[in-house]
């Protein structure tokens, strides 16, 4: 048994790839009445309060409540704080993980008790340099609203008449921080990203602009793996605004002083492209082979808690279900692009970018330059899902700008970002049951096929059928299960596979989630009085799923063709519980009348904006459980923009959204971003049982006729 | 050379005519709040007004706005005051915010021709999508 857990591969992959880096100079200061008091905090001496942020503003709402953080321990004046996004260093790593990266849920986790501990640290070099003028005592003044305040003598002076004084202490090692009722933790400010993406101002990475700066667009093997494009640019010499046609390393760019211009080019352009070793993959061949591994493994033993195998053994009739999800692509509505501009000093890098470090690492390799000659900016995200980790986009817009001699911003077409997405794998889960004679699941084993999720966005290389992100939510359940058993199988596909939002989880909690209802029914139980009784010991899961059952009026009657799902589960470690309802007419045509939402994330420190991410996360969801496919033919993707890949639109979606956080002022800290969706596709399906009697075991659910309404 | 006027200003645009009125608009004149979504007219997020019609940009050639009036975020108001403007700050809609410049003008037609939309009419004018969910 192979048991490597998630955070240790992560860990292991900062060490691996911290190796690979030179220190990285950090700028100290960007004016000379600017005084720098850590890597975070930056103060002038008119008072002006420069904060940094090391987390990419996909959609997420981080720009505002990280820097609020930092703001609140300091003791700043919000209204004269101006944010601005890091450089890639040490100083701005996640400081758990040792890596520069947004994903994973983890910002806020990771990042506010460290920044916490900046803001205190800074706000206690203000105070020793206030007290050192005063010849008071520190502990008998106080920071607050961009001053230092003396409290026996009312003297004050501001951060900017400090500022210097303090830059020059030595920072404090154990800061104290200030008592949560001190601070704003639980209370909801706007957001900083706001007023300008109402007036079209906000720059997202394909609004960036350089002097000089040109245009590309690219044209990719259609098949996965293939080889490289022959191409004749003789044949477009002289059209309009064209500057010149560059090998890709899998396929042609154009570069053009307009886009359209690059674009119309490469449509006239006849690009030929070699046959891989991939020609021959397609939906139907992979779902075979997914299906004979299911049958015959080999496995992995991932989790074997109490002896699951034995019982089912002996058992004369397990209850045995197979659930299956689809592979996705991101979406994200702002496609792939980036800028770059390779000079004779460097390379400078702008773009929608959630993994700066990776991104440096594969610029400077191919430019074969120390990677501190490679700055990485990155812009407001058009969303990001995870899609952009990844760096190829990046490696495009170096290689071009290279070859033209120009900075260059490349632009993926829809065409382009669908058919060259690294999709969540598709998963086949088989669940088996032995039940008491309480009819509660005495040992419950899983089998599950999935292709990789973590490898494109790890340099450590995984072992055979080891893949933490693809196992989670079915490595661990809050259900009180003596028996349990995980069994994985990570088949090697020929089709570009990455994290999505929702990683493992997504896939894993409809199998888990819709299995326990399945039991649930099968019992002649109520579906969430049979879900308490799995957490009769497990108060904070209650709590939650009682939350979602008193809001969602469960066990309230309802016309015939109704119906109620409910789902409880933990992600990211919040705690989440839904209830939905829906009526389904007899066409199949659902229509969601209410979905109620109930977290346990622990410690919320914005409500406003984790309530943002998780509602539209719940219509994420159902755009997931409802409507994504992507499938393959010859080696490449068929559907190609949104026509065949949709989302769910206003006329579809749920007509009342509902959320409750159960905030907690602890310690602990869970992910928000991510867990919206995650339990859509289960309490949707749930739903769709209880009103038409049909189960639901594969996403999506439009593969069975369902439509919305 | 194509004249097209944009925010109450005439621009000549030096494009070919077959250029997306979307591309002239970001390219050209520097007005990227208009954005690139899916160049199919699927998506809504390159919606401008086109004589106060909602129309999809990337799908419009640029010959076709020649001699109309076309309206982008950037000229739905000078400073934010737009009711809708006001409205999303105030129920802070925005996620990612990619679609919103296209949502806001899609609703901006539709309420410039329907005062009191109902949830139909809503349902019929706004078909944008919105990956965030928002």
């Amino acid at each position: 048994m192979v048991v490597v857990s998630r955070r240790a591969l992560l860990e292991g992959t900062a060490a691996l790839l911290v190796g690979l880096q030179a220190p990285a100079a950090v700028a100290q200061t960007s004016r000379q009445d600017t005084a720098v008091l850590n890597a975070w905090v930056r103060i002038s001496a008119d008072d002006r309060v420069t904060l940094l942020l090391s987390q990419a503003e996909i959609g997420q709402g981080i720009s505002t409540t990280l820097p609020a953080i930092l703001a609140d321990e300091l003791g700043a004046d919000w209204s004269r704080v101006t944010v601005e996004n890091s450089p890639v260093g040490p100083d701005y790593q996640n400081p758990r993980i040792h890596w520069m990266f947004t994903g994973n849920s983890e910002s806020i986790q990771s990042f506010a008790p460290h920044l916490r501990r900046m803001g205190a640290a800074a706000r206690e070099m203000l105070i020793t340099a206030a007290a050192t003028r005063w010849s008071a005592n520190p502990a008998d003044c106080s920071a607050r609203d961009g001053a230092v305040t003396h409290g026996p003598s009312g003297r004050r002076l501001t951060f900017g008449d400090l500022a210097a004084d303090a830059a020059r202490l030595p920072a404090p090692a154990n800061p104290r921080l200030r008592p949560v009722q001190e601070t704003r933790i639980g209370s909801s400010i706007p957001r900083r990203d706001i007023p300008q993406k109402v007036d079209g101002s906000a720059v997202f990475g394909i609004d960036f602009k350089v002097d000089g700066m040109v245009y590309a667009a690219v044209r990719q093997a259609p098949q996965f793996g293939a080889s490289a494009a022959r191409f004749d640019a003789a044949q477009v010499t002289g059209m309009p605004g064209v500057i010149g046609v560059y090998p890709i390393p899998n396929g042609v760019g154009v570069v053009a002083e307009h886009f359209w211009q690059a674009k119309t080019v490469l449509d006239r352009l006849d690009v030929t492209f070699a046959d891989g070793p991939n020609a021959a993959v397609s939906s139907a061949s992979v779902e075979r082979q997914y299906r004979a591994a299911l049958e015959s493994g080999p496995w992995n033993t991932i989790v074997d808690k109490g002896n699951a195998a034995a019982a089912i053994a002996v058992a004369t009739d397990p209850i045995v279900r197979e659930y299956g999800s689809p592979f996705q692509a991101h979406a994200a509505l702002e496609p792939m692009n980036c800028t770059a501009a390779v000079t004779a000093d460097g390379c400078d890098v702008w773009g929608p970018i959630q993994g700066p470090e990776l991104a440096r690492i594969v610029a400077s390799s191919v430019l074969k330059l120390p990677p501190e000659r490679v700055r990485i900016n990155w812009t407001y995200s058009g969303g990001g899902f995870g899609r952009r980790l990844l760096a190829d986009f990046v490696a495009q817009a170096v290689i071009l700008s290279k070859a033209a001699a120009r900075p260059v911003k490349v632009i993926w077409t829809r065409e382009e970002d669908m058919t060259h997405d690294f999709y969540r794998p598709a998963t086949l889960a088989r669940l088996k049951a032995v039940v008491g004679a309480d009819k509660r699941p005495a040992a419950i084993a899983a089998t599950l096929v999935s292709a990789t999720q973590l490898q494109p966005v790890t340099a450590a290389p995984l072992p055979d059928h080891v893949d933490p992100l693809a196992t989670e939510g079915l490595e661990e359940t809050r259900y009180e299960i003596p028996n349990f058993r995980l069994d994985y199988h990570k088949p090697k596909i020929g089709i570009p596979t990455s994290v999505l939002r929702t990683t493992g989880f997504g896939p894993n909690i409809f199998a888990i989630e819709s299995f326990i209802d399945e039991l649930a029914h099968l019992a002649g139980a109520d579906p969430h009085g049979y879900r308490r009784a799995l957490l009769a010991n497990d108060a904070r899961a209650l709590k939650v799923l009682d939350l979602a059952a008193e809001k969602g009026h469960w066990g309230a009657p309802l016309p015939a063709r109704h119906g109620r799902g409910i789902v409880v589960y933990e992600a990211f470690d919040a705690i989440m519980a839904h209830v939905v309802e829906v009526e389904v007419d007899g066409k199949k045509a659902v229509r969601v009348n209410r979905i109620v939402t109930v977290a346990d994330p622990g410690v919320v420190y914005d409500p406003g904006i984790a309530t943002s991410n998780l509602e539209g996360g719940v219509v994420w969801g159902l755009t997931s459980a409802m409507k994504s496919e992507m499938t393959f033919d010859k080696g490449a993707a068929v559907e190609t923009n949104f026509d065949g890949y949709d989302m769910v639109h206003l006329w579809e979606t749920a007509r009342e959204v509902e959320t409750h956080l159960i905030a907690g002022l602890g310690d602990k800290v869970g992910g928000i971003g991510e867990v919206g969706p995650v339990g859509i596709p289960p309490a949707l399906a749930n739903a769709i049982f209880a009103a038409t009697g049909e189960r639901l075991r594969a996403m999506p659910f439009a593969r069975f006729g369902y439509t919305l309404a | 050379m194509v004249s097209i006027t944009v925010n109450g200003q005439r621009h000549d645009v030096d494009a070919a005519h077959d250029t997306p009125l979307l591309w002239a608009l970001r390219d050209h004149l520097g007005l990227t709040g208009t954005k690139f979504g899916c160049g199919a007219a699927l998506c809504g997020a390159c919606t401008v007004h086109l004589d106060g019609d909602a129309v999809r940009s990337c799908s419009l050639p640029l010959s076709a706005a020649a001699g109309h009036s076309v309206t982008t975020i950037e000229g739905l108001s000078a400073d934010r005051s737009h009711p809708l403007q006001q409205a999303w700050i105030a129920e802070q809609v925005p996620q990612c915010g990619y679609c919103q410049s296209g949502m806001i003008m899609a609703a901006a037609a539709l309420l410039a021709e329907i005062k009191r939309p109902s949830d139909a009419d809503i349902d019929t004018a706004i078909t944008n999508i919105c990956r965030c969910g928002t």
